[in-house]
């Protein structure tokens, strides 16, 4: 649609939009630089003088591990994760998409009711399976499933991306002599890297966020991720030493915010057209 | 190669197995667990349909807390939806800028879900958090929002909108996917901008109207940390979401039978919701899909 | 039912491209207008101008007789037909077509009335209850202009509308549409009409008069025989007719009590007429001959000329043959019809053979301008 004037009216409806959806962050970050009175007088976000403080007593936290404990673990859980996400998903997107094989339309709708049953059903029998299994207070319930491709959604998403690839590349190489793993890895994986991107920011972004499933199987403070830490801080005493939480919160969003802007195109994106040809 | 089918079955091996082995199986297990009494201790005793019974004739926490969730679930999926289309609508022409706008306002529903954020939500609703503090500089009264039982849902809901970004993202890639020339045509027919809006491009766009309401809304009723870190289920289990409820039971109290059995009505009454708005989808869900030659 | 008069109507893009210098142009009443000229020539620009989606930089443009410069697209009167048919996919095919009407406020009654007649005017009754997707190319193409029809604009305008069409489509759908245009004239309605399109041949079949234009400027308006025969310039001459004109730098020189015109080394004399009309007697010029006026034989028409060819290649058409030789260095197709090749097709590439010129059909272009010197 030509618009025949400058689009003000749009602009800005935008604008404020925009900054009414980004202002409690802005004032979050302003806000880990204030103490404890300014926080709750002023309402503008740029605080009177920056005081680091907060961060220093957050960090050390008051319980006997500091936030670097707890930064180390959220990275044990999400590292192995993102690894074994992308290989199981990509090898099954890649059956998907390319291959027939028995039952194909079956699992595929299986794939696609599952994306909609809500997790909340299961989360108590896993919690009992995986009691058996004695992996109780290990990062195993939460790594390992993602090794089987359970996280539907990146499988789906990776699977439309494929659809949309030709196969002219791939039916070359098997002219040449290439099996299907050569092809997986010398064809599809490069063709498909905007897409294996996006599942990268996505689990990193929504482990680093995970509360339940750490707060479900995790029993020792010390192996608790950044998320149930967090909860901790504010949930332990009455008091709530504030400018320490919003300090320390403040640097739990940063890993994902960094995570976010390095890949911001590719990843909305390849969110945006699962969605449409979905 | 790809007509092979026992090398696709491999490849597609580790979802079959994880799908029976994370999904399928405790899906039974989850089902046969609502008919016993268990509480991790001692074995499971069966008790036939005794939860159920409990549940849907002697359980007012039960009821409040579907009520609940329905409520949340009816305020938070229209808003957050109705937002999505509305904004990707707007951003839906040649924008300066438009990476900024797309990008601010899509942060918002990747940190929404942390608690990084529910505890910035606690402190913005708090008595003297920034929402009340502006209230009063506007010259209105505050409002506890975290303490009184009418406003307290309002924080959650609010929540739940303001990460609207995922779903306007997926809108305006299904906007931009609308020709030009239709909008064009519509205008030589005497369409206003409005007129042009509600019987071009929401037409056009009602599979992804649609595939947007069915998934927020079954994670409307998925919704936990939220609630569980900014009101704790209260006040007055005012926003005591069934999630929490069942958590409550499975994890807290040990009352796993009496939780699946919460958790199976809960996922009846999403599968329920889902299979209606699909059998409604044929009146009002358009799919252009392929042409089918017809001469 | 209205006239059209563009004048001195400009477009200018906000990063100060000037794509439209300049155009004066009257389509008259009922008249069937073609605007033809290759991709960038701001033909579909100017359309959109006229339809009122493009803004007007400058000039005035009017429909019948009013100023309609800053008009939304309703209020013009006109109807376009696009380019991939812009039919809306949700709606049957009686809904697209009822669709403006009905936006009017048209009563019910009429609109049936209306839809129907447009939808018996292009055969195609049994599609109303149709969705797009399930019609074919040409089906399609007919429903966008119904769509038009529908409408009794003042102007209709088409944006290229056949070129998404095959070849064997796109022959019947010209026929189809120039009847249309005369059924309309004949019924009382006559329907004025600019037609937007690349291709040559769509301009000189459907065209009554033809507007060709090249980088925003409109090089000549004229009836498609007075194109063909008396280009303004040396654009249209090789524009309009296949296969092109052979247009060629030369050079004029005095020779005998005439003038030559020096051809890949040879003095092609020019007729006595022809001289007298140039003006001139030497400096650089370019010279045209269309390919039909080339024989393999001599002609008994005048002013034939033999002029040394070499034989390069032959492409056999079936009723008639393009004969590609060279004058010299210079690259030359002729036209032959098959029963006058006179052996031509037994000679080895290479060959030495007269090819007969006629000189009374040649034009002569300025060497700088490309304007047609002998008009």
């Amino acid at each position: 649609m030509n618009a025949r004037s400058f689009p003000l009216p749009r602009y800005l409806a935008l604008f404020t939009v925009a900054v009414l959806m980004l202002y409690p962050l802005l004032w979050l970050v302003g806000a880990s630089f204030k103490g404890n009175a300014e926080i709750f007088s002023e309402v503008g976000f740029w605080p009177s003088r920056f005081d680091f403080g907060a961060y220093a007593k957050g960090w050390k936290t008051s319980s006997e591990y500091t936030f670097a404990t707890y930064f180390l673990n959220s990275f044990a859980i999400v590292v192995p994760r993102i690894v074994v996400t992308v290989i199981s998903c990509v090898l099954v997107a890649y059956a998907f998409a390319r291959f027939e094989f028995f039952g194909k339309k079956l699992l595929f709708g299986v794939m696609v009711a599952t994306m909609m049953l809500p997790l909340i059903v299961l989360r108590l029998p896993q919690y009992l399976m995986f009691k058996q299994l004695g992996w109780l207070d290990t990062y195993l319930p939460i790594i390992l499933p993602s090794a089987f491709a359970t996280d539907t959604f990146f499988v789906f998403m990776l699977v439309q991306f494929l659809r949309g690839i030709p196969r002219d590349m791939e039916e070359a190489a098997m002219i040449d002599g290439c099996n299907a793993l050569q092809l997986l890895w010398h064809i599809i994986v490069p063709l498909l890297k905007p897409a294996i991107i996006s599942v990268v920011v996505f689990q990193f972004i929504w482990t680093m966020n995970d509360f339940m499933g750490p707060l479900i199987y995790l029993a020792s403070v010390e192996k608790y991720p950044v998320s149930l830490a967090l909860k901790m801080s504010i949930g332990a005493t009455e008091e709530v030493e504030w400018a320490n939480v919003i300090a320390i919160s403040v640097v739990a969003l940063v890993p994902s915010v960094l995570v976010f802007f390095a890949a911001q195109r590719h990843f909305i994106e390849g969110a945006a057209s699962s969605g449409i040809k979905g | 190669m790809y007509e092979n089918k026992r090398l696709g079955f491999l490849f597609v091996l580790p979802f079959v197995l994880g799908v029976l082995g994370f999904k399928l199986f405790p899906f039974v297990m989850s089902f046969a667990l609502a008919f016993t009494q268990y509480d991790i201790i001692d074995p499971p005793e069966w008790v036939g349909l005794q939860n159920y019974r409990e549940l849907f004739g002697h359980d007012p926490l039960f009821v409040k807390s579907l009520g609940v969730t329905l409520l949340f679930a009816a305020l938070a999926v229209p808003l957050r939806v109705g937002f999505a289309l509305f904004i990707a609508h707007v951003l839906n022409f040649k924008l300066r800028g438009i990476n900024f706008f797309r990008a601010a306002f899509y942060l918002p529903s990747i940190l929404g879900g942390s608690i990084a954020v529910a505890v910035l939500w606690r402190f913005v609703f708090a008595k003297y958090g920034l929402v009340n503090l502006v209230l009063a500089k506007l010259g209105f009264e505050p409002i506890a929002w975290l303490a009184d039982e009418h406003y307290s849902l309002w924080t959650i809901v609010l929540l739940f909108t303001w990460q609207f970004g995922s779903a306007m993202v997926i809108f305006l890639a299904a906007l931009q996917n609308v020709p030009v020339s239709l909008y064009e045509a519509a205008e030589c027919d005497g369409a206003s901008k409005l007129q042009q809006f509600w019987r071009i491009t929401v037409p056009l766009i009602t599979p992804v109207i649609f595939f947007n309401m069915v998934m927020q809304m079954v994670q409307a009723f998925q919704e936990f940390n939220g609630p569980y870190a900014i009101t704790e289920g209260g006040p007055l289990n005012s926003t005591y979401v069934l999630a929490l409820y069942i958590y409550d039971q499975s994890f807290r109290f040990f009352n796993l039978g009496y939780g699946a059995a919460l958790s199976w009505v809960l996922f009846a009454l999403v599968a329920g919701l889902s299979a209606l708005s699909f059998w409604s989808s044929k009146y009002w869900v358009f799919y252009s899909g392929e042409k089918d030659q017809q001469r | 039912m209205a006239q059209l008069s563009l004048n001195q109507i400009e477009k200018v893009y906000p990063n100060g491209f000037k794509a439209v210098h300049g155009v004066d142009l009257e389509v008259r009443d009922g008249e069937f207008m073609v605007f033809v000229g290759p991709s960038g020539c701001a033909k579909s620009t100017l359309l959109r101008m006229i339809a009122g989606l493009e803004s007007i930089s400058g000039g005035e443009m009017r429909i019948g007789n009013r100023v309609v410069n800053g008009l939304a697209p309703k209020q013009r009167g006109i109807a376009m037909v696009f380019q991939n048919y812009a039919l809306y996919p949700h709606m049957t095919v009686y809904d697209n077509l009822a669709f403006g009407l009905r936006l009017a406020g048209t009563k019910k009654a009429e609109v049936d009335q209306r839809v129907r007649q447009a939808a018996q005017l292009l055969e195609m009754e049994h599609l109303l209850e149709r969705h797009p997707r399930q019609l074919s190319g040409g089906q399609a193409q007919r429903v966008a202009v119904g769509r038009a029809i529908v409408k009794k604009p003042e102007v209709f305008l088409f944006d290229e509308p056949l070129s998404n069409l095959d070849a064997k489509l796109r022959a019947s759908m010209r026929v189809r549409l120039t009847d249309l245009h005369r059924t309309l004239r004949e019924a009382g309605q006559p329907a004025t009409v600019v037609y937007v399109t690349h291709d040559q041949v769509e301009a000189m079949t459907m065209g009554e008069r033809i507007c060709v234009l090249k980088e925003g400027v409109i090089q000549q308006v004229d009836t498609p025989t007075a194109l063909y025969r008396q280009p303004a310039n040396a654009f249209v001459a090789s524009f309009i007719g296949s296969p092109e004109m052979n247009i060629h730098a030369a050079q004029l020189q005095a020779q005998g009590g005439g003038i030559a015109v020096l051809l890949g080394g040879v003095a092609l004399p020019l007729p006595e007429a022809k001289a007298q009309r140039l003006g001139r007697r030497d400096g650089e010029i370019r010279f045209g001959l269309r390919p039909e006026h080339i024989s393999a034989a001599p002609r008994n028409a005048g002013d034939s000329f033999a002029v040394p060819g070499t034989l390069r290649t032959l492409e056999h058409m079936g009723n008639e043959v393009f004969v590609h030789f060279d004058i010299g260095t210079v690259p030359m197709t002729a036209r032959v019809p098959s029963d006058e090749l006179h052996g031509l097709q037994d000679l080895p590439r290479g060959a030495a053979h007269a090819f007969h010129l006629q000189m009374d059909c040649c034009h002569l272009f300025d060497a700088d301008s490309g304007v047609n010197l002998l008009l």
